[in-house]
Formats: structure tokens, sequence, C-alpha cells
């Protein structure tokens, strides 16, 4: 394995995240080609989580743009500040400057608000990491936006002029797929894509979030998740509910699996009746014993 | 940059495009800074490296694997990477170049229908039928009815809010820059109100044998609307599901007909609508958002399991606006929806529609926008 990526997947793992091999040559090419890039993947994989350990690995701000649809420029970029702009112009009514002084000063940084995407390259120390989460759920127009936001790192706000980036921010955009995301956008940046984690990955990951478990539960968790994820689910269970479950089993003092604890807790992780309703009726009792005996599921 | 990466990674990306996997060259170049960058890769690091700096999609990974496995084997002993490394594996020596070539196509082909159902028929005949009857003049009459009908789906409200006269909330950015003009006094407000936006739709159109009379016209349909809904998603199925939103476009509708008929393996064969819908959901669910309206075109005579069809129809009810199926069969008032197909998928439907005339379609294009 090469040295950097080594680096990566170590400093990964130091700072509580534990990765593979495709994300530690993701990040760690990302970061040296200073290119976007963009994560997809199931819910639930840990996508927003590895924007969250770039940032503590190069000890920098992380900045977040949650997409939605009908996001706009004024909730992504910036804004002016209309009450402290309209108190302005009253008071210089009063006072009696000339309306074009008042119209210079009211238009100046002091009067606007940054959003995020303005914020990220602003920033004067250090570049910032920015996340920009789920990208699908914005409409096209905001896309087209971004598209030319990350080929210049400038935006320019008619009143104040070009606004240019003193540091490139790292730049993670992360995709549920909801939408399919446009081919420039797609090409601008690097893609990873991320899966479930294997059966020795989950292990650890339970184990390091969660050490209360202890290696024997984490590993009859893992085991159980791992089967039923090979289920046709409506919603398949991502790491993030493996996580909540570990937590409410160890909260209830629970040593092993045993079907009463998991039919109760069950909903940690299935979060669609039907899947509830299909993976009870089959019984537990099987998969609880598979998970136990330690059988390959 | 080394002339020997360079020409590797050109024929990679020609290779790719060739297999089918769309690369620009602007990802070659990535993917050559990329390898520039870590010299000391393994084959399975530069895999994983090439992976991420093409783009490649998660459904594309196994052909992709094999392509990359037959560019490595032919620029033997050189890798792509910009230098030999010793952890290459051995299994390029040996073989010829134009042996690893051809087992390599098969393997590729194969990952290319992984995924895809077993086939109804076992020879899984890829006839290539024209299309009969229907004269030009006909489609090109219809062309502009299909038209007129297509531009009525620009009806659905976005979140997004733009400017707007007299209606909405107020817009403090314009109101206050209008309010320069009169010392500060702000007159009235701007206001915004929310966009007009077009539908979303996919449409799953049966081509097999006991719908081939029909299918042509209501392709023609998906395609007149096509042109005007921007997003529109086209699938056909039989045996097989093809998406062939890419494959419209050029040439009038009659001439885009053609092209599907010679293209789209088993036109007019038997169908597995459940096995098709149930891949439909595993490799196309992310078309499927809360803003688009799913329309299935089939009779529901369907030759596999009721269950998986039941399964497919409920998980893609799940996702999208509304399910419609538009069945030619119901132009018949007689008929009723018995066909066991066509009884499992009922529960599912928001709708069950005739598709038998440009009357039936017509009365289609509201419930589509709605």
């Amino acid at each position: 394995m090469s040295p950097e990526i080594q680096g990566m997947l170590e400093a990964l793992e130091r700072n509580g995240y534990v990765a593979d091999r495709a994300i530690a040559t993701a990040l760690f090419l990302a970061s040296d080609l200073e290119k976007p890039l963009l994560v997809e993947g199931d819910a639930g994989v840990g996508k927003t989580e590895i924007a969250k350990v770039l940032a503590r690995i190069l000890g920098t701000e992380l900045i977040r743009l949650q997409c939605y649809e009908g996001l706009d420029v004024a909730t992504a970029l910036y804004e002016w500040n209309y009450p402290r702009q309209m108190l302005r112009v009253r008071l210089s009514e009063r006072d009696g400057p000339a309306t074009s002084d008042t119209e210079a000063a009211i238009f100046g940084r002091d009067y606007l608000l940054e959003r995020p995407l303005l914020r990220a390259i602003t920033r004067p120390d250090r570049p910032p990491v920015l996340l920009v989460d789920e990208i699908d759920r914005a409409d096209d127009g905001f896309e087209a936006f971004l598209l030319e936001l990350l080929s210049d790192f400038q935006v320019t706000i008619p009143e104040l002029g070009t606004v240019k980036a003193q540091h490139v921010p790292r730049v993670i955009l992360t995709s549920n797929r909801t939408r399919e995301i446009g081919d420039a956008l797609r090409r601008r940046c690097l893609y990873l894509y991320v899966e479930h984690p294997d059966l020795a990955k989950e292990v650890r990951i339970i184990q390091l979030r969660v050490p209360e478990a202890g290696a024997e539960l984490a590993g009859e968790i893992a085991r159980f998740v791992q089967a039923l994820r090979k289920r046709r689910l409506a919603k398949v269970p991502g790491v993030a509910e493996t996580l909540d479950w570990a937590e409410a089993l160890v909260r209830l003092d629970v040593r092993h699996l045993e079907t009463e604890a998991v039919g109760a807790t069950l909903g940690c992780l299935l979060k669609d009746r039907d899947d509830l309703t299909e993976v009870s009726r089959g019984g537990l009792a099987e998969p609880v014993a598979d998970a136990r005996g330690g059988n390959p599921p | 940059m080394s002339l020997a990466l360079a020409t590797g990674m050109a024929d990679l990306g020609r290779t790719l495009r060739e297999g089918g996997i769309p690369v620009a060259l602007g990802d070659e170049i990535d993917a050559a800074r990329v390898l520039a960058r870590l010299p000391g890769a393994d084959r399975e690091e530069a895999r994983s490296a090439l992976r991420i700096a093409l783009k490649i999609r998660r459904g594309d990974w196994a052909l992709f694997d094999a392509l990359l496995d037959a560019v490595l084997s032919r620029t033997d002993p050189n890798p792509v990477g910009p230098r030999p490394t010793a952890s290459v594996d051995g299994r390029r020596s040996g073989r010829t170049a134009t042996g690893a070539r051809a087992e390599v196509e098969v393997e590729a082909s194969e990952a290319a229908g992984e995924g895809s159902s077993p086939g109804y028929s076992p020879a899984a005949l890829l006839r290539s039928k024209p299309f009969e009857a229907c004269t030009a003049s006909d489609l090109a009459a219809m062309e502009s009815v299909l038209a007129r009908l297509a531009a009525r789906l620009a009806t659905r409200r976005s979140r997004r809010l733009v400017p707007s006269r007299g209606r909405g909330v107020a817009d403090l950015r314009r109101s206050l820059r209008r309010a320069l003009s009169t010392g500060g006094e702000m007159l009235a407000f701007a206001r915004r109100t929310r966009a007009v936006e077009e539908t979303r739709l996919v449409f799953l159109v049966d081509t097999s044998g006991s719908m081939e009379a029909n299918a042509r016209f209501l392709l023609a349909f998906v395609l007149a609307l096509g042109r005007t809904a921007r997003s529109t998603e086209v699938f056909a199925f039989n045996t097989e599901l093809v998406r062939l939103t890419g494959r419209l476009g050029a040439g009038g509708i009659a001439g885009t007909l053609e092209r599907l008929a010679a293209s789209v393996p088993d036109w007019s064969g038997g169908t597995r609508i459940g096995d098709c819908l149930a891949r439909f959901v595993a490799e196309h669910h992310h078309r499927v958002d809360a803003r688009t309206v799913v329309v299935v075109l089939s009779d529901g005579l369907d030759r596999g399991e009721p269950a998986d069809l039941a399964e497919a129809m409920r998980a893609i009810a799940g996702r999208a606006r509304r399910l419609l199926w538009l069945n030619p069969l119901l132009g018949d008032p007689r008929y009723e929806p018995t066909a066991r197909g066509m009884a499992a998928a009922l529960p599912f439907v928001d709708a069950l529609l005739p598709a038998h005339d440009l009357a039936s379609l017509e009365a289609l294009v509201p419930r589509l926008s709605a």
C-alpha cells in the first residue's frame, strides 16, 4: 500500500473512523489534487461522517450546507441584513446625507450575512472543509450554480463585486441518489461509492464507537445485521442503525443476543413497518441463534 | 506525465467507452494524475484509485474490472501505472493478446447481464422485427396532437420561490432595493411565489408479443412527452429491461422507433414483468422520487412469479408520487383485470387506465401532472 494512503488510513482510524482503502485513497487524492469529492452510497453508510472526520484530521473548521428542494442563493451564499439596512436608511434620512452615500454604506461588508458557501471561501486563516450534504435534494438550478462556484471558487455579489477564495476549501458532496447528479458536476469531482461495511469492519466500528458492548456482543450484533442486509428489505439498516442498536442493547444490559431483547429493540434497526412484520414473521429465534453461534450468515 | 502513462490511459479510456462505460477526456486526465501521484500502487490500489478518478458508478464496477484487466494484460509487461510493480499478479503471462481480449469480452457481457432475469425463453431470441403498418403520415399527424398534450404537463408548483407580481410572500431584498429610490420609504412590498415546475416522469413500456400492436403507439406518445418534459425516463421491458432514455431524441418519432426495434433485445418476445420491474427497483430506484409519476404500460400478461411483481410494485409505489398502470385491454368493456400479473399489481396502483387510442391518452395527461 502506498505510504500516503496508509497514512490517511491511520489518521482516519485515530480520529474514530474505521475506513477501508477505497475511502482513504479517495480522501488522499481529493486533498492532493484539490478536487471536490462526490460521495455516494446508501443511507447510513457514513457519508457525512467522512467530511466530519476530515475536518478533525486537518484541524480545520467544518462548514455544512444541508441541501433541500427550494434551496436558494439567499440561504446558501449570502443575504443582506435588511433590518440593519432599514435602520441605517431611516437614520440617514434624519441626518440628511446624500442617498448615494447611504447606498454605498448599506451594501458594504458590514451589512452582509455570510451563508455557508460564502463563509467557506472567505476563511482568512486556513482552508475549511465544506460539506454539501445531500446535493441530490437540491434542484437542478442550484446544482448549476454550485458547479460555477466549484470551478472558480469565486462569487460575484452585484453590490460588492467579486469575492475570490482566500484558500480553496476541501469540498465533499454527498448524495443518496434520490436524483441522478448532473454529468457536469460529477465530472468536476472525484467519485467515491461507499458500501455497507463487511463483517470484520462492522465489528471494529461497533467496538470503536460503543466500547461498552464488548467483543462478543459486538460480533453478534454485526453478524445479525449482516444477515439482515442480505434479506429483501425496503430500508436496509446502515451503520448508524447498527450503532443505535448496540447502544440500546448496552443500555438494557444485554450481554448476548436473545430473542426477546432483539424483538423489543428491532425498531432501532428496521424503520419500515413492512420490514418489521416481514422479519418478525419468520421468527427471530433462528437468526439470533445464527448470530450467537457465529455461523457465517 | 510519462508518454507510456498517457498512451495507457488513452487505451483504457477507449476500451471503457467501447465497453459502454461513459468516460470523458477530463476523467482520463484525472485518472492519469491520480496514477502519477501513486507510483507505488499495486494492482488493487490502482483499481480503486481509477474507479474514484474515472467516476465509475457502482453498477458498472464488474464491467469496469473486466475491461481494466483486459487493458492491463494487453499492455504487458507494463501495467497502466507508470512503473511495473512487483505485486502485479502473474496471471497475464502466457496468454496471447487476442485470446485475453476474447475471454474478457465474454466476462464483460456476463457482468453486464448480471442481475437480469434468466430469460423466459431459454434461447432468448434476439429477434429484431420491423414495425409494421401505421403509416408515416399517421405518425406525423399524431405527433402534433401528442406534443400539444405534452405541453400541458408543466403544472406542478415547486418549493423554489421566484419573483411575482401581486401575489406571494414578501421579498425583502427586492423591496428594500426599490425603497431606496423613494428615500427608504417602502411604498409596496415586492413579492415572491412558488415556481411552476415540470413533472418528472418514468415510463416502463412492455414491448412483448402480446403488446406489440400497442407498444409502438404508446412509445410514440412517450417520445412526444419526452420532448416537452425534460426529465422523462423511458424503459422498455420484455424478458429484459432496457433503458431507452439516452437513445431517444434525434430524428422524427418514426425514425426513433425504427432504431429502437433494432436495438432492443427480444423486441416482441415473451414477458417477465416481475423480474424486469424488480431489476428496475434494484438498479434505477434513484430515478424515482416524491416528485415522480411512474407509468407502467402493459397488459399484465406475465410469465413470471406474481409475488415478484407485487414486491416490485410495492417498492415503486413507496417511492413515487403516483403509480399509474396503462392497460390497452381496458379498451374492451368486458375486460376484467384478472390475469395473474395484473391482479398481483393492482393493489399498489393509484389508477388503472385504458390506453388503446388517442382519446384515452388525452384523458391521461391531467393525471400525470396531478
